[in-house]
């Protein structure tokens, strides 16, 4: 199907191109989700907007926390020894995401939008307390990455409402994934933990549904610093029991909980100076 | 230059099938059966009529009038029985792609839904333990036996028994087929990326009910094959649109539906037990249930060939085989690289493997005790030929102990033993023509990726007639005017074209011989612009060699031809069925390293060797590359790769999201070790080596998997939740 793809230069043009295109217009930024939408026919779009000309793309540490526009290639904080070395979790799941090639376009507010219930970065976002700031034709606001995510592929974004750029804190923090193939392919568990500072421990989990989520009930029993293993052990059962997890295609609900559970006490070890 | 193809397609200039266009062209699109078993009560393609850009809306209907002279019994292209999901009912021809997809979409089929044959578990649940319902729907049965079966079972003093399941897998070549159709007065004319242009020729000229003179088939540049473009598949519909519409037709497969309409492997079952007397392997017995899918009773070619690799290549004082073909509601069953080979051989290498661990005796010298030498009978009485299995089983244990030594602990090492046979059977035909600048090979195969036109019969003329590669060209044609050939498959191609180059060279070389004066035959070389020609210590200018007829209509012409013979099977140890005979004996003894993730099941290959009896190898870097790419793609169907169709017939993960090929990422470093001196059916003895580099991956994956755990996995693909729940069953 045709479409007409269009590259505003400022915020206000494109609210006013999407507002105009109400409906039948999508928001393009590395494309490499939007691709698999212009492809099927019933829902392709009729007019594209590109967020490439926008000046949101880049990022900066202010202090501690890391501040990214929500048009930055995930590349471009890959290849950033900064972000390795003070978000070491947020590295290790940016590089998880599908090949390098990939992660030359696909973007970091592409992969908020998108909200999908196996993404790779939100459980990482999730853990470490990411923020979002929003903008739209009334001027931007903010929210907790949790109150941004509603379900699978449903965000709190309203049309024509964009992400500008995601506020990240540093903390030591691990994420570990499962997949039936290595490289490119959809996980079926990611757990991400942060330990923002002593004896706090926030874990989130991918591959569930409506979408991934904080796991309160594991994170409660962590009290010590670092968890000695019966403590490690009794979070890991936890986190396989809470989390809600489906059974589908990709892998039953039993070997996600399986896979969960080695998973978060891996990431325990990790955060405890140990081998994950 | 390695490849004469290389700059092309590295630079994009390669126009491949989906590339081709034609001036009025039209743009085809099929209409998918909604069911997987059906009967079509009604079809209006009115709707699709009326739909902007349309030419041509054609179904059975119009099938058969526009076919007037096809016999009754042509299968129709068009079911009127539905007999897979997606099975195209009609087809349209539109302006262009959008318009003819959106007409497609707009056709109305009345179908009454049939019961559905899902799975070989639904259709013959009790077999081999309870006997087959009357009404089995079976395509094919095989059986074969020899010796004693029942007292060497008796007097066994170990017996073994395994039962293993496979899946289907799909070829993924990165371009889907693609053909363009257009009629010239009575002849029909299709150009189109296939494996095999008479192949085509054939089906669809059965479909169709054309003679081979009035139908042309063409081959494009194909983008890649693996089994999957072997025999017809788009042709016939795009012609039929061509006829309905008057103009050119293009039809190109979506990637969604390469995997919905390809004919591939389809899963199977498999019970082996083997008797051991005294450390000695003394009796086998074999079942297989192979699921054809919706293949035609009488159309089966795997059954008798596959079964035949679970006995494995030992000696055996008795055996018996039985198997099954069995019609369900998916695609036909069809050809993917070493069609069932790889899944056959991860069953018995398998079970070989665990029966030499259960008596404490190395895997690898208890393989190598009982592998058939030259001399040897295989279990359908066959005469083994010069065999490299031996040879290179001894090669694989030296490196295992040296891998042994070097590798961390908890490393699992297994090797596998597969083998094959070069398929030369089929006929084929080259010309060559010389002229005073170069020498052409008319020949009617496209290269198809895999090197063994482009580089094979070119590395065939320059070893035979002593001249350049940069003096050589391939020449292609169609069905009306190049040389028949069966096609690139069956690791086939060096092996039977090849010769064909071979033996035409030999009566260029005597024929200017001849023409010099010489006793024997002439060698050829160049020198500055012009190519002579030397034999007795006289020499002379090709220009100065030739007739004037020939110096002005394509210079000397002289035909190669190869019809390869195969050795002979006993038939007194075939029941039922057919067997097939081999050409020669061709090993892959492979040895793969992994790491076993004990709570995820996660496997990773850390590292690979693949030993290839090659017989002779003609061109080095083309067969490295076949065998890395043979074990990437074996890597695949052991570790990810498996078609998942749903209880009502449709195929579940149609994409290459979830149907998971390796990516370079998760193939390790591959040792390519080339074994020669027992030579087989091709050139100089070389042997085929496009299908056998993937026929021990996942044989060699599972052993190792095995070796790392102590638990042997019974089904593939080894997917990290079946390895972790086999460890959890532990
Ligand atoms: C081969 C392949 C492998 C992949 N592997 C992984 C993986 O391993 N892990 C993983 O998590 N993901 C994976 N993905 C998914 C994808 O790459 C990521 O989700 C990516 O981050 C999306 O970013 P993008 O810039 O390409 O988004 P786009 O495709 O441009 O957009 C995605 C959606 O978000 C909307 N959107 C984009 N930017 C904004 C914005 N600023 N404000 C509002 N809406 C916006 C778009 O309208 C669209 O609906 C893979 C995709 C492919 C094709």
């Amino acid at each position: 199907m045709g479409f007409e793809l269009v590259a505003p230069r400022s915020p206000e043009e494109a609210f006013r191109l999407l507002e105009e295109g109400a409906g039948a217009a999508s928001v393009l930024a590395g494309g490499t989700d939007l691709l698999f939408d212009l492809d099927r026919v019933t829902t392709a779009p009729r007019r594209v907007v590109s967020l490439r000309h926008l000046p949101w793309r880049g990022h900066a540490w202010q202090g501690d926390t890391l501040v990214v526009g929500s048009t930055e290639p995930l590349y471009e904080l890959e290849r950033d020894g900064s972000v390795a070395a003070r978000l070491p979790g947020l590295h290790t799941a940016i590089r998880a995401v599908g090949s390098r090639a990939l992660r030359h376009r696909a973007t970091l507010g592409g992969n908020l939008a998108r909200a999908a219930p196996a993404s790779d970065l939100l459980p990482i976002l999730l853990a470490l307390d990411a923020t979002v700031e929003i903008a739209g034709p009334a001027g931007t606001r903010r929210m907790e990455l949790d109150r941004f995510l509603l379900a699978s592929r449903t965000t709190a974004l309203r049309p024509p409402e964009l992400i500008r750029s995601v506020t990240v804190p540093a903390a030591p923090s691990v994420y570990l994934w499962q997949r039936v193939r290595p490289a490119n392919d959809i996980s079926q568990v990611g757990v991400a933990i942060a330990h923002p500072g002593p004896a706090v421990y926030r874990i989130a989990v991918g591959g569930i549904v409506p979408r991934p989520r904080r796991l309160p009930g594991a994170e409660a029993g962590l009290l010590s610093d670092p968890p000695p293993g019966p403590e490690r052990v009794r979070a890991a059962e936890e986190a396989a029991r809470e989390a809600p997890f489906p059974s589908d295609r990709r892998a039953t609900e039993e070997h996600r909980r399986r896979v969960v559970r080695a998973l978060v006490e891996r990431g325990l070890v990790h955060l405890a100076g140990g081998a994950a | 230059m390695i490849r004469a193809d290389a700059p092309a397609k590295l630079e994009g200039r390669i126009r491949f099938g989906t590339d081709r266009t034609r001036p009025g062209m039209l743009w085809a699109a099929l209409v998918p059966a909604p069911v997987a078993h059906g009967r079509i009560r009604q079809l209006d393609l009115d709707p699709a009529r009326r739909a902007p850009g349309v030419v041509a809306a054609i179904g059975a209907a119009e099938e058969r009038a526009l076919l007037p002279g096809r016999g009754a019994e042509a299968t129709p292209i068009f079911p009127g029985e539905i007999r897979y999901r997606n099975q195209p009912i009609a087809a349209i021809a539109a302006r262009s792609l959008e318009e003819a997809r959106a007409a497609a979409r707009a056709v109305r089929a009345e179908i009454e839904p049939l019961p559905l044959l899902a799975d070989l578990d639904s259709v013959l649940p009790g077999w081999p333990e309870e006997g087959l319902p009357a009404d089995a729907p079976i395509n094919a049965h095989v059986r074969a036996r020899h010796g004693d079966v029942e007292g060497e079972f008796a007097r066994a003093d170990r017996v073994r028994r395994d039962a293993f399941r496979t899946s289907g897998v799909a070829q993924v070549p990165l371009e889907p087929h693609a053909c363009i159709a257009w009629i010239e007065g009575e002849v029909w004319h299709v150009l189109t990326s296939t494996q095999s242009p008479f192949g085509v020729r054939e089906d669809a000229g059965e479909l169709l009910g054309l003679p081979p003179e009035r139908l042309v088939v063409e081959g494009s540049w194909v983008g890649g094959g693996f089994g999957g473009k072997v025999a017809a598949l788009v042709e016939p519909y795009a012609l039929l649109l061509a006829a309905a519409s008057g103009a050119p037709v293009r039809l190109a497969l979506t990637y969604r539906e390469e995997f919905q309409l390809t004919r591939s492997t389809l899963p199977a079952r498999v019970w082996i037990a083997s008797a051991v007397r005294g450390g000695h392997l003394t009796a086998r017995t074999v079942r297989l249930l192979l699921d054809t899918g919706g293949s035609l009773p009488g159309r089966d070619f795997a059954t008798g060939y596959a079964i035949a690799f679970l006995l494995g290549p030992y000696r055996l004082d008795a055996f018996e085989v039985e198997g099954y073909a069995v019609r369900t509601h998916k695609p036909p069953f069809g050809s993917h690289r070493a069609p069932l080979a790889p899944q056959c051989t991860f069953a018995a290498d398998g079970h070989t493997d665990a029966l030499a661990r259960d008596l404490g005796v190395d895997p690898v010298a208890f393989r190598r005790a009982h592998v058939w030498t030259a001399g040897d009978r295989t279990a359908l009485g066959q005469e083994v030929g010069p065999f490299g299995a031996a040879a290179a089983l001894d090669r694989a244990r030296a490196l295992q102990e040296e891998w042994r030594r070097s590798m961390p602990a908890g490393t699992g090492l297994g090797v596998g033993l597969g083998y094959w046979s070069t398929g030369t059977g089929a006929g084929g035909e080259v010309r060559l023509s010389l002229t005073p600048e170069r020498l052409t090979i008319h020949e009617g195969e496209r290269e198809i990726g895999s090197g063994s036109v482009v580089r094979g019969l070119v590395a065939m003329a320059e070893r035979t007639l002593g001249l350049p590669a940069d003096r050589i060209v391939l020449e292609y044609g169609d069905t009306a005017t190049a040389p028949y050939d069966a096609g690139v498959f069956g690791s086939r191609t060096l092996g039977a074209l090849g010769q064909a180059v071979g033996a035409a060279a030999h009566e260029l070389t005597a024929e200017l011989g001849r023409r010099l004066g010489a006793a024997g035959p002439a060698r050829l070389g160049v020198e500055g612009d012009e190519l002579w020609a030397a034999a007795d210590g006289r020499r002379s200018p090709i220009a100065q060699l030739l007739t004037p007829g020939e110096r002005d209509h394509g210079g000397l012409l002289r035909t190669g031809r190869h019809y390869g013979r195969s050795g002979a099977i006993d038939p007194a140890r075939v029941h039922a069925g057919e067997f097939y005979a081999y050409h020669d004996f061709t090993a892959s003894v492979h040895l793969a390293a992994v790491q076993v993730d004990r709570e995820t099941g996660q496997v990773t290959v850390l590292r690979y060797a693949a030993i290839q009896d090659a017989g002779r190898v003609i061109d080095p870097p083309t067969f490295r590359a076949q065998v890395e790419g043979g074990v990437a793609m074996g890597l695949g169907t052991a570790l990810t790769e498996e078609m998942l169709w749903g209880p009502d017939g449709r195929l579940e993960n149609p994409g290459l999201l979830d149907y998971r090929v390796p990516t370079l990422l998760e193939i390790p470093p591959i040792e390519v070790i080339p074994l020669e001196g027992f030579p087989g059916a091709g050139p100089e003895g070389a042997k085929g080596v496009g299908e056998p580099p993937i026929i021990p991956v996942p044989a060699a994956v599972a052993n190792a998997v095995a070796d790392a755990t102590g638990v042997r996995l019974y089904e593939l693909p080894l997917t990290p939740e079946r390895v972790a729940r086999a460890l959890m069953a532990r």
